[in-house]
């Protein structure tokens, strides 16, 4: 006869568990956050409320690390609901095994003074490290490891061997490593361990521990990834605001029928609608020793240019290729043979490009620097892009719409024309999008092909609006097509950015290189929204 | 070929398949009465060095429904691909023999492949509509093939077809029993139908182009039970005016909607072909009676 299985199928760690574990945890949480911000600079390391920042996060990961280690030891005497492993396995081994031989090697060459001897304290912190891990069981063994090293890191601090006016100069280096930076740096990574190791606490170790603990790390990896981008931009954009937005104006107007001046243009237009005037320096003006502020507008136009420029000229060739390719060429050895050589253009670096483009073009374009040889080889440059996601695209129509068109007697241009390329448009956008983002913030090729004076007071007027709607009212001129503007050397935003920082230029402040990088961020992104609306337009007709 | 009026009585022996012989051209042994649309001689297919259909000659009689019926991989549907040279866009087929469509042939070096896939169009078996609106889905073809002008152009200097354009549509649609679901949303995209009637939309959309012989892969297999005697009703209402070939592995199917059944057998082998009441109740072959009662396949 069955015997009937005793065993509970529900389980729930204790409700002192979960609580002292849980804090452990979030104090680990805690400690990794301000740390990260102390090591950012955007929380001062100096005394808050008559504590040092330093001193009272170490006794916050002190008492964590405590509180970690009495966990471990009531569940390894059995006062805990827990379900630990026989050992902590490996992963935990490799992990206190590298944090072991880094700590050990430190304490021998600085504390002891060991000098060469410093492995032989490394060998010893990693074993220790890996002892600790593997040989308790695995509650025991999480606490010892985890909570211990977040109480050595704490007491290092505490105690005063790192205090706020330590600083290390390793032997036969040239940098200086001071408490500021380190001390966050190691609070870091002992708060991030506490709370890996908390977190498989809370779940009573075991199985579900490793769950807990990995989840934490994935959601931590994920977090830092988002903080990272917000590090990235915010730093850019709270020092290009200000000299991004310096002698903004801006006003609503209503004077029907009346002559006024557009400042834009400089031109007197008539109005009989009420308008919204914005006067912004920054975008709007060139650099020029007559202005109240300078600004970017050549190398926004020039940016602008260039990547039209680029597009007109990848698009069609590497779309068209690509249908080549997928439609008519029979999947080979020539297919291959053009993806291999794809794949490899894409990842050839962009002053090699550039050099191709000095060399080639330039004598053959007017001998001198040119819009248009900055605009081809850019174009050079987006193509593989193009060929590669525009393949991948048309490869993704489902064949039913390729048998559905043929089997009602229609050509296989008209098929491509009218039901292939439309479904596969939003992945070539998609496509074209990626390569803009890279092209539109190449500094290399066009140094090299595209540019004369770095900051020049007008960018390429290729549709002259100030010549062309001369206001003759109700007769409006335009002749506005300027080619020449192709065949002069033009600057663009990368290019400055570069100039502004190497040159050092005497007459612009250093906020303006700061502004230039903001601008280019937001010229970049908007290429990006012009793209993702196109791909949603594009979308929106395929789908029911 | 001739048409006939021979009396049932004379209907000879169907032998065939047993003796191996493959079936006389001459469609009155099989007493069907109407005119043969569809005369298939001798043919064979290789995909590669493989086999995929042997020998196989059959004729189909006009504005009837030819069910073709087989176990999986027995080339029934490859055979419906001959039909219209659909097989040509697979470049490792290789198809010997002679398909004549009312007399002609159509795999001649200059057979016009637009033409003949206008006279005889396809339905696959998974609904395959455009990622277009309704009316861009039925009027597809037409525009194509410059039936219906309503390009912008043409539109611009008034010689637009719309009207044309709207009654072709609406023709297609009603002889498709689509039109009553869906007159009232014409510019909706056709892939938010529900799959019986994309499927139905995928008719209309081979119909818009007046064809005369519809070939129908497996047409219900993806579809639920009403979705599917919608399309049966359809098919059976077809036949008054089109030549429906029709491929099933649904023997209940073919014994509902069909005239006249061909049987295929694995190795692409045609081992029976008849009137669709004499195959389902009195098979020649014993291979196609264990097939018919489930015994294998």
């Amino acid at each position: 006869m069955a015997e009937t299985n005793t065993a509970s199928l529900t389980r729930g760690t204790s409700g002192s568990l979960r609580y002292a574990a849980g804090t452990v945890t979030a104090l680990g949480v805690g400690v990794l956050l301000v740390s990260l911000l102390a090591f950012a600079g955007a929380v001062p390391t100096g005394t808050v409320a008559g504590v040092p920042l330093l001193d009272s996060l170490a006794v916050v990961l002190g008492v964590g690390a405590l509180g970690m280690i009495g966990v471990g030891a009531a569940s390894g005497a059995g006062l805990l609901d827990t379900t630990p492993d026989h050992t902590a396995g490996t992963s935990l081994a490799a992990v206190f095994g590298v944090v072991g031989f880094v700590a050990g090697g430190l304490v021998a060459a600085q504390t002891l003074g060991l000098a060469t001897l410093w492995p032989v304290g490394g060998l010893a912190g990693a074993a220790l490290g890996v002892g600790l891990a593997l040989v308790p069981r695995e509650d025991v063994a999480l606490a010892a490891t985890g909570g211990g090293f977040a109480l050595v890191a704490s007491l290092v601090v505490l105690t005063g061997v790192i205090d706020s006016g330590w600083s290390w100069q390793p032997n036969g280096l040239s940098v200086v490593f001071s408490a500021d930076t380190t001390v966050p740096l190691l609070f870091g990574v002992a708060g991030l361990l506490l709370a890996w190791v908390g977190a498989q606490a809370i779940a009573g170790f075991g199985t579900q521990g490793k769950a807990r603990g990995a989840s934490l790390l994935v959601s931590a990896n994920a977090a830092g990834m988002i903080a990272l981008l917000v590090v990235l931009v915010s730093f850019i954009a709270v020092r290009g605001w200000g000299p991004m937005t310096e002698g903004v104006r801006y006003g609503l107007f209503w004077e029907p029928f009346t002559w006024f001046q557009v400042p834009i243009w400089d031109q007197w237009v008539i109005v009989n609608a009420p308008i919204v005037w914005l006067y912004w320096p920054f975008t709007m003006e060139g650099v020029a020793i007559t202005n109240a502020v300078n600004g970017v507008a050549p190398a926004i136009v020039g940016t602008v240019w260039l990547v039209i420029g680029a597009v007109t000229f990848a698009v069609p060739l590497g779309v068209g290729t690509a249908v080549f390719l997928t439609e008519y060429a029979e999947q080979g050895r020539l297919t291959a043979l053009v993806e291999v050589a794809t794949n490899g253009l894409w990842s050839t670096p962009s002053v090699v490009y550039g050099l191709f483009g000095l060399a080639f073009l330039v004598p053959r374009i007017g001998n001198q620097s040119t819009l248009l040889s900055g605009m081809i080889v850019l174009g050079f440059m987006l193509l593989p892009l193009v060929v590669i996601t525009s393949r991948e695209a048309l490869l993704n129509v489902p064949d039913e719409y390729r048998d559905a068109s043929a089997a009602l007697g229609v050509s296989r241009w008209e098929t491509i024309k009218t039901i292939v390329l439309p479904a596969a448009m939003p992945g070539v956008i998609t496509g074209t999008i990626l390569g803009v983002g890279r092209i539109a913030g190449e500094t290399a090729p066009i140094l090299l092909v595209l540019t004369g004076e770095p900051f020049p007071a007008e960018g390429p007027d290729l549709v002259n609006l100030s010549a062309g709607f001369t206001s003759s009212f109700p007769f409006v001129e335009v002749s506005a097509i300027n080619p020449d503007a192709l065949l002069q050397s033009a600057t663009a935003l990368p290019y400055q950015l570069f100039a502004t920082i190497t040159a050092g230029v005497g007459d612009l402040s250093d906020g303006f290189r700061w502004g230039t990088a903001l601008v280019l961020l937001l010229v970049v992104m908007s290429f990006y929204a012009v793209g993702i609306a196109s791909r949603i337009y594009f979308r929106r007709k395929l789908d029911a | 070929m001739s048409t006939t009026q021979t009396e049932p009585d004379d209907r000879p022996e169907r032998t065939a398949a047993e003796t191996d012989e493959r079936i006389d051209p001459a469609w009155t042994e099989y007493g069907f009465d109407s005119r043969t649309k569809l005369a298939v001689d001798s043919l064979d297919v290789h995909y590669g060095n493989e086999r995929a259909i042997d020998d196989v000659s059959l004729e189909i009689p006009e504005e009837s429904v030819t069910a073709l019926i087989g176990p999986s991989g027995c080339g029934k549907s490859t055979f419906l691909r001959c039909l219209n040279r659909m097989n040509d866009r697979i470049d490792a087929a290789r198809v010997d023999g002679s398909v004549t469509l009312d007399d002609q042939e159509i795999y001649g070096g200059d057979t016009d492949l637009v033409e003949l896939r206008k006279r005889v169009g396809m339905v696959f078996q998974q609904p395959n509509p455009f990622p277009k609106s309704i009316r861009d889905n039925v009027a597809y073809g037409p525009r194509k093939h410059g039936d219906v002008e309503t390009g912008l152009l043409a539109r611009l200097f008034g010689r637009g077809d719309g009207k044309d354009e709207d009654d072709l549509v609406e023709r297609s649609l009603r002889n498709a029993a689509l039109w009553d679901e869906v007159s009232e949303r014409l510019d909706d995209n056709a892939l938010g139908l529900s799959g019986g009637q994309q499927q139905r939309l995928c008719i209309a959309r081979c119909l818009a182009v007046d064809p005369d012989v519809i070939l129908m892969d497996e047409p219900a297999s993806a579809l639920d039970p009403i979705a599917t005697s919608k399309i049966e009703d359809l098919i059976e209402d077809l036949a008054e005016d089109y030549t429906v070939v029709v491929v099933t592995h649904n023997m209940q199917q073919a014994a509902r909607i069909s005239d006249q059944t061909a049987v295929f057998l694995t190795g692409g082998e045609l081992v029976e072909y008849g009137d669709t009441d004499a195959i389902f109740e009195n098979p020649e072959s014993q291979r196609v009676e264990d097939y018919i009662t489930g015994k294998f396949g």
